[in-house]
Formats: structure tokens, C-alpha cells, sequence
């Protein structure tokens, strides 16, 4: 049979805490399977910050925060007795970043989902999960929806959100 | 020793200005204190404040005391300058609300972009001896669109077979213009109505103030595109229509159309989107992309273009 490759898109909220945990709960004691925390970095607008300092500090900080989450989460899988060997991280850099080095990959700002889905079709991801924050309608038209628009242009991979 | 307001002017030969004499300032930190017969010197220009700008609205003056009107001595034109001022705010748009800040970075980068474009306001920015960014703005010499659209002394039906046609040929030229912003990976950050003018002379509309920002991460340009559709629908309807608008145009309640909550705008739920049900003369191709901001919306447009696509067609069908 072959591996189903699982990609998890988290952000560091307790959204995306749960579609780890429900994916953990599903796969649990299944074999042939790979997990892949992903996050795509969005940091702090540069423009909204007087000093360069400030700005990088608050880089630091939520590159910082990120790791830890995903170290976090990637531990509590292993409390569903999912072998260490089947998670991975991923953490792609904003093309902005101050921290950045030279990624192949990195993210322009444009759409978290646009970079998931990249992601996830170079990666050969079979399932894609994301949390849901339950936005309403008049949010959903100014902020746009990471969920919606992964589901409807999501192709050749399963989609899970979870709520 | 640095010279006085009054040498500078006689330098200047400023031989009109009988105000204040009040200091030279070179560092403009403290832009509370900077007020008319002041002179803002940097880079190699001095600047004679005139006033504090101030924002009109609903009849009230609202001081905005970083922006100051000066006049250029060097050439003696009239220039706003626009000083640093950081600020955080939150904008309320319905139920939602939206932190917003200004940021003197932002604008100072757009004008450097949009130099030599005519569909937005000129202007350069140069630090001061503190490093703060000051913003060295041409005057726009003319109106704000939409109160200029209200003045026009005629109907409807007659603003929109005589008028509109004209007016929305440059509205989609404006779009275009936001939409090169986009491309360049920037925002306007505050489409609303007193940010689009009118040119006397010219004629042609021209954006104002590029300094607010929000950080919206999955669709950062929403905003822009939301308030494009709200001027539209100003355009469009000359003027926006409540439930007592309504009324007040059919002479009595029973008269007036059933309206539901999806005619409505889904963020300003007491501005009419569906305006064919008032003016049924306006074309359905059209009225479709004013409902597209409306609560009875599925599906929204996320881009500039995708709001062109739509918008191009109707004007063609009107000509």
C-alpha cells in the first residue's frame, strides 16, 4: 500500500492546535502514513512598525513562538503513540523576512492557501488539513478565508477542516 | 547663527506674508508645537506654515495637526506637508472592526511609484535633521468627486444618460490605477470617497492619501476592492439610498419597492446595493456588480481585475 502523506497547515492558533489533534486521533495506529506540520510565516507588516529594530525584534519573536509550536505539537503526537520518524516540520519563510536565508521556496504574502497548495503539490500530498476560525460572511469578503479558498482550489488531494 | 523667520522671508523677498513670525524648526518631532508663521526647513527647501490641515465632516472641523499647509518660498507655490506621526486606530465597518495604522514609510514609498502619474496626488518625501520622513505634497486643485457629483443640479435619470457614462469611464481609469498599485504589490489602504478627486481643470480623478495600512494577511487587498465597490455604488446612485431614502423618493411606504436585507450592502447594512429596484433603468449587467457588495452576494471579487472584467462590459452597453 502506498504512504498517504498528510500535510497540516498551522498558524499557531488553537484552530490549528485541534486539526492536529484530530489528525493524530484518526491516524493513530495506522501504518503507511507521513506527517507534515507546515507553517507559512506571515509576519508583522514592516510599514506599521516607526523603527527597523522594532520590526525585527517582533520577527524574532514570532519565529520564536512558531518553532515552539511547532516542536510543541509535534511532541503531542507522539503522545497518540506516533512514532517520532512519521512527523516532520516544514516552516516556510516569508520573502520579507529579516531572518530569512535563501529558501527555494519562500512566501510573498499574497495567500497562505495559494502557499499550502504549492506545498502540497510539490510535496505529493495526499490530504491536506486546516483548521477553520468561522468567519463570518462580511469578514470572509474583506479578510478572506484560508479554508474557502483551499477548498475550492485545491486539486488532486483530499481536504480535511476541521472546526 | 541660523537664520530667523523674518531674514528667511525677507530672503525670500516674501513681501505678501504679514502673519506671525514664529521659529525655524529643522526637526519636526514635535509637530503640535509647528504652527502658522512658522518655517519648516529640510533638504533644500523652506516652508512657511500657513495652517494646520483640517478634515470636514458632517460640518465639524477636525484638526490633523501633522499635516501642514505651507507655502514653498523657494517657488512660492502651495505644498501640504505632511509630518511623521505614528498611530494606530480601528476602523469600524459595520460590525466589523479593522486596526489600521498610518504609516509615514508607506506613503513615502507609493510616491516614489506612482511619480509622473497623473491618477494620483504628487509629491516627494526628504528627512528631516532627525531622520523623521516628511511627505512634500502638490495641492490636488479641485474637488472631491463624489461632493462634485452631488452638485450637479439635475436628476437621476438625467445624471445617469448624461453624466454617468463619462464619469464611469474615469472611475475604471481610477480602478486601473489601484489596480497597478496591486500589482506592485502595494495597496491604497483608504478607499473612501474624500480620497478620490476631481481635477478642475482637467477633469481627470486623481487619489489622495496613501498612508494608511492594515495587515490582513489571506486577502490584503479586500479593502481596497471593498471600497471601490462603496464608491461605485455612490457613482452609480448618486448618492447612497437608506430604508428612509427610499421612502422619501416613492412619496409613502406603500409606494416604495419591497426591499429584503440582501438588497442592502453586507458591510453597511442600510446603504441600497440593488439600485434597479429604485432606478430601473440601470442596466442589469451593472446593477449585478453593485450586488456583488451586497448581503444576498455568493461569490465576491477578490481582485481589481476580476471587479473590471464585469465593470468594463456595462459601460460599453451604456455608450
Amino acid at each position: 500500500m502506498d504512504t498517504n502523506k498528510i500535510l497540516v497547515a498551522i498558524d499557531g492558533s488553537e484552530n490549528s492546535k485541534r486539526a492536529v489533534e484530530y489528525v493524530a486521533d484518526i491516524v493513530k495506529g495506522c501504518r503507511d502514513f507521513e506527517i507534515t506540520l507546515l507553517h507559512i510565516e506571515r509576519l508583522p507588516d514592516r510599514d506599521v512598525f516607526p523603527e527597523e529594530d522594532a520590526w525585527k525584534k517582533e520577527c524574532v519573536a514570532h519565529r520564536l513562538k512558531i518553532e515552539s509550536f511547532l516542536s510543541e505539537n509535534k511532541k503531542m503526537m507522539a503522545e497518540y503513540s506516533i512514532p517520532e520518524k512519521m512527523v516532520s516540520t516544514d516552516y516556510m519563510e516569508s520573502c520579507d523576512s529579516p531572518l530569512a536565508g535563501e529558501p527555494s521556496y519562500c512566501s510573498r504574502g499574497t495567500s497562505i492557501a495559494r502557499d499550502i497548495l504549492h506545498v502540497a503539490e510539490k510535496g505529493h500530498f495526499d490530504t491536506v488539513v486546516i483548521g477553520r476560525r468561522g468567519v463570518s460572511k462580511a469578514e470572509e469578503f474583506m479578510f478572506g478565508s484560508v479554508s474557502n479558498k483551499i477548498i475550492h482550489s485545491g486539486r488532486d488531494c483530499t481536504i480535511w477542516v476541521v472546526q | 547663527m541660523s537664520e530667523s523667520v523674518k531674514q528667511i522671508l525677507n530672503r525670500f523677498q516674501s513681501d505678501a506674508y504679514m502673519g506671525r513670525q514664529g521659529r525655524v524648526y529643522t526637526d519636526t518631532s514635535d509637530f503640535m508645537r509647528i504652527t502658522g508663521g512658522d518655517v519648516i526647513v529640510f533638504g533644500d527647501g523652506h516652508y512657511l506654515v500657513l495652517r494646520d490641515e483640517v478634515e470636514r465632516s458632517y460640518g465639524v472641523e477636525d484638526p490633523k495637526y501633522w499635516v501642514k499647509r505651507c507655502r514653498h518660498l523657494e517657488s512660492g507655490e502651495r505644498r501640504l506637508l505632511k509630518l511623521v506621526f505614528y498611530e494606530k486606530f480601528f476602523l469600524r465597518m459595520g460590525d466589523i472592526k479593522i486596526t489600521c495604522y498610518r504609516s509615514p514609510r508607506k506613503e513615502a514609498r507609493i510616491l516614489d511609484l506612482v511619480r509622473g502619474d497623473s491618477r494620483f496626488m504628487q509629491g516627494f518625501s526628504a528627512e528631516d535633521e532627525k531622520g523623521n520622513t516628511i511627505r512634500v505634497l502638490d495641492v490636488v486643485k479641485g474637488k472631491r468627486l463624489d461632493n462634485w457629483i452631488y452638485g450637479l443640479d439635475v436628476d437621476h435619470k438625467t445624471y445617469f444618460f448624461s453624466y454617468l457614462p463619462q464619469i464611469l469611464e474615469k472611475f475604471i481609469g481610477a480602478c486601473e490605477a489601484i489596480a497597478y498599485l496591486h500589482a506592485k504589490g502595494e495597496k491604497h489602504g483608504d478607499i473612501r470617497r474624500d480620497h478620490l478627486w476631481r481635477e478642475t481643470r482637467s477633469g481627470d480623478y486623481v487619489w489622495i492619501d496613501f498612508d494608511y495600512t492594515f495587515d490582513f494577511h489571506e486577502n490584503p487587498f479586500g479593502l481596497d476592492v471593498f471600497g471601490l465597490g462603496g464608491l461605485l455604488l455612490y457613482i452609480v446612485g448618486k448618492g447612497f439610498y437608506s430604508q428612509k431614502d427610499i421612502i422619501r423618493i416613492f412619496g409613502d411606504e406603500k409606494q416604495a419597492p419591497d426591499m429584503e436585507p440582501g438588497d442592502f450592502l453586507l458591510v453597511f447594512k442600510n446603504r441600497l446595493a440593488n439600485l434597479q429596484k429604485i432606478f430601473p433603468y440601470i442596466p442589469k449587467e451593472l446593477n449585478w456588480v453593485l450586488m456583488h457588495f451586497s448581503a444576498s452576494a455568493s461569490v465576491y471579487y477578490e481582485t481589481v481585475d476580476e471587479f473590471l472584467s464585469e465593470l468594463r462590459p456595462c459601460l460599453k452597453n451604456m455608450g
